[in-house]
């Protein structure tokens, strides 16, 4: 009997049909992929992607040179340098990330005592050389412009946890 | 101004006519080709939960273009190893024979290029000689990954024909002619998809196999040989065997709607369906049929290669020789052979 | 012997030694901030508190005085409480600014908040803030996160002996200030910045450029004063970032003078990279080492030996001074001279040539004798040692000839020189029964009493008057050569002198004017000006493009001190070898190789092509050189050529401490200190 069974299944093709019926009613689901320069995902405020040095809101740039991210930097992909300013205060004369060095492993924002180098929600800054992937003090400060609403709306956000 | 045109088109020299109706063939079938690749890849997209194609173009419909521009756009790489004669023919050679076997094909009542008797016989020769431009490929590319393509590709070619033969046989039992323009009106009482349901499913799988699709891809097998015969062609010569393949699938396609599907005519010669003409019908059945071969793409694994030897020569075969002797059997018990 | 208890561990210690010493010598850490091994104890941090039984609260231990049968505990609960009540105490008022602190990484603060702080503040007040001071251009200010150890006010009163600080107001105002809002002139004021153990005194210079995890430490020698000061050298890819002391006993306990400390900024400035070609216009041109070689050995071919000479200067290291000597002996030139300044002494003996007490040894004098020199400027360290001896109180009497200066402890001025040192050694001086008195006296004699005609018979007159005074002794040796010049013993060693029929200092430069000698090689040999030269062909190896590059017709680049592994001999005859910190400059090059690629470039290739096989030669030249860190005493003998002294002023060479050569004169930081501390009182001091 069971014999019987089974050659009619194989003669009746049941399983085929079965697994042809099953891709077909896939057709009608919604996608599990999105559009995605044109549609985007949610993304927590704790997303690690480019780097960015920020300002005061008097325009007075954060980073006072303390080279902390520098020390913990696993990658060794940030160079410090740094010289009193006219005014006295400790600052930059240069602040580099080799961003292909870099492994975002967010330890630079942590080790930041004064919320200056952070990793903002920018991913898509690719590029066409390799020279533009090493960043300097002036586009991180650029970065940190641009981006400034939401790298503050985000460290809002996390600040309860931290 | 349609009689102005008929006499225009009479008082045309014969060359141009020839010219004019290959062309007529040509273009249709390569934007309908583009289009398949296109259909390919939103509808398995559709099945893989995924978007396909969206960028190129309104809804990505301009992908395929953008596709064949960059393959167009790219170095033609010949081996050091490779014959070059024979690396250079295959993909010719190939795209060729896909070409041609449409000339047989007819696209409503009286529209084919070469209404020729035995109609049949010659898209099966040609489709037999489809192989020497894969074996060609195979063998030319020295190199390992294409030689073992091109020897599968044939043993899996061969086989396959040997049943398709036999489901053919039994069509022109019924029908009496290798005409294929006869074989679509020996449909207008019912399709031969009916009667000859098992028949119909050995022969779309034996297309399959023909085509070198899912799950028969064996020679093209990506994961083991890394594209199987191809592996060496770039650019434009890979165009050629892409654009080939998919010619043959449209072929194999038309010829199912035409040995099956009733070719042009409507499913029911009743309003509403008798208002599209017969050429639509063809094109939607094709349709039909291409979204089956990606629908199967979409669902099943492939095949490994003693299975797919197995299933050839020790389930196709004798299954269709019986329905042979069993068809044969049932129109000569009932005295129904066609009198032609 | 007091016999006491530490955590149960028993020890016995020597008198005097405090329960603090006491825990160290059994390695138990005892945190402190006020105490420091070379200060004054003022007890008034309170971090070092120790439990002792049958002691009613917890005890400061540095100012403990170990006694028989103690039973201290330095790890318990009330310990622990005790300390963290302090170092909480201590943070109300110091800043959380640790980040843009330059101490940070390197503070005792830091260190010891990590095992006696609380996670967080207590406190919710004003944090106290306090104005900052102006220290000079070397020692930048942030007095708000002074903790008031007052070792800075100690530092100043007891080591460098010059009465610079002081604290305004009690408790918590206290304020340390500067006497008079004025910069703290003196020569030592750069350790302030060590003893500081907070960031509130900070190098300036250094402020703000490095942290202490970046930099490459290298331990080699100083070379700006004869002293041989042990340094640290803190480098930062190809740049040196700071100087360090580096613990030495016996030369300069944990001191280094601004000199060694702040002038390495001047390794950056002026620097020869690459060799140079004066040309046909006049003008110097870069060259490649070939060039400049092809031009030496063009200028050389068929010039007699006795027509060349050579000039060693105040930095050059031993092997090149070997090198320079042995390739002007190949080409048969006599005319070597190493002592720039003109001085002229008899340099058969050793012992003539050397600081025989040693500089720990002044440790042991009661009466000293400063001939012509000018020891705070010459020989900053040693001039500490003199002051430490006279802070314990068995220095009686010092006695000075020659200038007068401040030397931070009392003197006595005898005169200005010749006429009273005749005297001495004619045994009719009054100063004279002073010396006699004394147990260990002690003479020291400056390169301001030697660089005149009659130097030799100075230093005849001097030896025969520490053979008077009884300081010359089977344990003791009084007779002291205070040199001012890093290279100068090294290259007496070695015998860089006038060899038999050559000419000396004043010989060569009336050789150069008459056109006898054609050929001069300076071996970084920056103290005499051009003109002096005259005609001659000069070839200057050197690193600085200063006064000898300047009259240059060839320079070749050389290494300065932190980019050569090089042996210096300091003024009491202790072979030290210096090690590279970072590579010479562009194409510059170790001295050494430079000479040794020119003698094969002459054809007289000299037999060494390691380092270590030239240091074996060296040791065969002269076996003090086998003798690293060690001083060999040199024999007694006689020496120095008995004549007229001359009347006269013995005045010291130096004019203007902060810059004596040529890393210091391009340095900017010793610019500002001349600026800052000398401008007023020497006006010509800066050109």
């Amino acid at each position: 009997m069971a014999l019987l069974d089974r050659t009619a299944r194989g003669l009746f093709l049941t399983e085929l049909v079965k697994g042809m019926a099953l891709t077909f009613s896939y057709m009608f689901r919604p996608r599990a992929t999105i559009n995605y320069p044109y549609e985007r995902g949610p993304i927590s405020p704790r997303f690690r992607g480019e780097h960015a040095l920020r300002r005061y809101p008097n325009g007075e740039e954060r980073c006072i040179a303390c080279k902390l991210c520098e020390a913990v930097c696993p990658a060794l992909a940030i160079t410090i340098e740094a010289e009193p300013r006219e005014d006295g205060s400790r600052r930059t004369t240069r602040y580099d990330i080799d961003m292909t060095k870099c492994i975002y492993c967010g330890l630079c924002q942590e080790a930041c005592p004064v919320d200056a180098i952070v990793e903002g929600p920018n991913l898509e800054f690719a590029t066409e050389t390799r020279e533009e992937l090493f960043y300097n003090k002036e586009k991180l400060l650029s970065n940190g412009d641009r981006w400034e609403a939401q790298l503050a709306s985000n460290i809002a956000a996390d600040a309860p946890y931290r | 101004m349609g009689e102005y045109l008929t006499s225009l088109w009479g008082d045309l020299p014969v060359v141009v006519r020839i010219v004019a109706a290959i062309l007529a063939i040509v273009v249709p079938l390569l934007v309908g080709m583009a289009m398949l690749t296109y259909m390919e890849r939103k509808v398995l997209g559709a099945m893989q939960l995924r978007q396909g194609p969206a960028l190129v173009g309104p809804f990505g419909l301009l992908q395929p273009f953008a596709d064949g521009l960059k393959l167009l756009a790219k170095e033609t790489i010949i081996p050091s190893g490779a014959n070059r004669m024979v690396f250079l023919a295959a993909p010719m050679l190939t795209f060729l024979l896909a070409l041609v076997a449409w000339a047989v094909i007819p696209f409503g009542e009286g529209l084919v290029l070469a209404n020729i008797n035995v109609g049949v016989l010659y898209l099966f020769a040609i489709s037999s000689l489809g192989v020497y431009g894969i074996i060609m490929a195979g063998w030319a590319s020295n190199s390992k990954y294409s030689f073992l393509g091109g020897l599968r590709s044939a043993a899996q070619m061969v086989s396959y024909e040997v049943s398709i033969g036999l489901v053919i046989i039994t069509v022109l039992l019924c029908v009496g002619s290798l005409n294929l323009s006869k074989i679509v009106e020996a449909q207008r009482t019912v399709w031969f998809c009916i009667p000859l349901f098992p028949m119909f499913v050995v022969f779309f799988v034996s297309a399959l196999a023909e085509t070198n699709r899912a799950p028969f891809d064996l020679p093209e097998g990506e994961s083991e040989l890394s594209g199987g015969f191809f592996v060496e062609y770039s650019s434009m010569s890979f165009a050629m065997f892409f654009l080939g393949e998919y010619i043959n699938m449209i072929l194999m396609s038309a010829l199912t709607s035409v040995l099956f599907l009733g070719g042009w005519l409507p499913p029911l010669d009743i309003a509403p369906f008798n208002w599209l003409p017969g050429p639509i019908w063809f094109i939607l059945k094709i349709v039909l049929v291409l979204f089956f071969f990606i629908w199967v793409r979409a669902t099943l694994p492939r095949y490994r290669y003693d299975q797919l030897m197995r299933l050839g020569w020790k389930v196709f075969l004798p299954f269709s020789l019986i329905w042979v002797v069993l068809t044969a059997g049932v129109l000569v018990y009932f005295d129904l052979l066609p009198t032609t | 012997m007091p016999k006491l208890t530490i955590d149960g561990i028993e020890i016995e210690v020597a008198p005097g030694t405090s329960v603090l010493q006491a825990c160290e010598q059994l390695g138990i850490e005892v945190p402190r901030f006020c105490y420091h091994e070379r200060l004054s104890v003022p007890a008034n941090c309170r971090m070092c508190l120790v439990e002792i039984e049958r002691s009613p609260k917890p005890v400061a231990s540095c100012a403990m005085p170990a006694g028989e049968g103690m039973v201290v505990k330095t790890n318990t609960e009330t310990v622990h409480k005790a300390r963290k009540g302090v170092m909480e105490f201590l943070l109300v008022n110091h800043p959380l600014d640790c980040p843009i602190c330059d101490q940070g990484g390197e503070c005792d603060l830091q260190d010891q908040a990590v095992s006696y702080g609380y996670d967080r503040g207590r406190f919710a007040e004003n944090k106290r803030a306090v104005k900052d001071k102006d220290m000079g251009p070397l020692i930048k200010t942030f007095m708000t996160r002074c903790i008031h150890c007052t070792r800075c006010i100690r530092f100043m009163d007891e080591i460098a002996g010059v009465s610079a600080l002081g604290g305004l107001n009690r408790g918590e105002h206290l304020e340390i200030t500067p006497a008079l809002e004025a910069g703290i002139a003196s020569e030592l004021s750069g350790n302030l910045v060590d003893v500081c153990p907070v960031g509130a005194l900070t190098s300036k210079p250094y402020s703000f450029t490095a942290r202490p995890w970046e930099l490459r430490k290298t331990e080699t020698i100083d070379v700006l004063d004869a002293v041989g000061s042990n340094i640290r050298v803190d480098t930062r890819g190809p740049e040196v970032m700071r100087v360090q002391p580096r613990l030495h006993e016996d030369i300069n306990e944990e001191w280094i003078s601004d000199k060694t400390r702040y002038s390495h900024d001047g390794l950056k400035r002026q620097r020869l990279d690459r060799p140079y070609v004066r040309g046909a216009d006049g003008k110097l041109k870069p060259a490649s080492w070939a060039e400049a070689f092809a031009v030496i050995a063009q200028r050389l071919s068929g010039v007699a030996g006795t027509r060349m000479a050579a000039l060693a200067g105040d930095l050059a290291d031993v092997e090149s001074t070997l090198a320079l000597k042995q390739l002007m002996q190949a080409l048969g030139s006599p005319n070597l001279e190493c002592r720039q300044d003109g001085a002229r002494f008899d340099v058969s003996a050793r012992a003539g040539y050397v600081f025989n007490s040693t500089i720990a040894g002044i440790e042991q004098a009661d009466a000293v004798l400063i001939i012509g020199a000018n020891p705070r400027w010459d020989a900053p360290l040693v001039n500490a040692r003199i002051r430490k001896r006279y802070l314990t109180g068995g220095l009686k009497h010092v006695g000075v000839l020659g200038q007068n200066f401040d030397l931070t402890y009392p003197t006595t001025y005898l005169g200005e020189g010749g006429a009273e040192l005749a005297a001495l050694a004619a045994g009719t001086h009054p100063f004279l029964e002073v010396l006699k008195a004394a147990k260990n006296p002690l003479i020291i004699l400056g390169m301001g009493a030697l660089r005149r005609p009659d130097g030799a018979a100075v230093q005849a007159a001097v030896r025969t008057l520490a053979e008077a005074v009884g300081a010359i002794r089977e344990d003791w040796n009084g007779f002291n050569l205070l040199h001012t010049a890093a290279g100068r013993v090294g290259a007496l060693d070695v015998g860089f002198v006038p060899q038999a029929g050559g000419r000396d200092l004043a010989g060569i430069l009336a050789g150069c004017q008459s056109g006898e000698i054609e050929v001069v090689y300076l071996l970084g040999a920056d103290e005499i000006p051009g003109d002096k030269f005259g005609k001659a062909f000069v070839i200057y190896q050197g690193h600085h493009g200063d006064r000898g590059a300047h009259r240059a017709d060839v320079i070749l680049p050389g290494a300065a001190y932190t980019e050569k592994n090089a042996t210096y001999v300091n003024t009491e005859g202790r072979v030290q070898q210096a090690r590279m910190a970072v590579f010479p400059l562009g194409e510059a090059r170790e001295d050494w190789k430079i000479l040794r690629a020119l003698s094969a470039e002459l054809g007289k290739t000299l037999p060494y092509d390691t380092l270590s096989q030239l240091r074996q030669h060296l040791v065969s030249v002269n076996p003090v050189f086998g003798q690293i860190d060690t001083i060999v005493p040199a024999p007694w003998v006689a020496f120095g050529t008995a004549g007229e002294i001359g009347g006269g002023h013995f005045i010291s060479p130096i004019e203007n401490f902060y810059m004596t050569d040529p890393i210091s004169r391009a340095s900017v930081t010793m610019a500002k200190c001349t600026e800052a501390f000398l401008k007023p009182a020497v006006p010509a001091a800066a050109e």
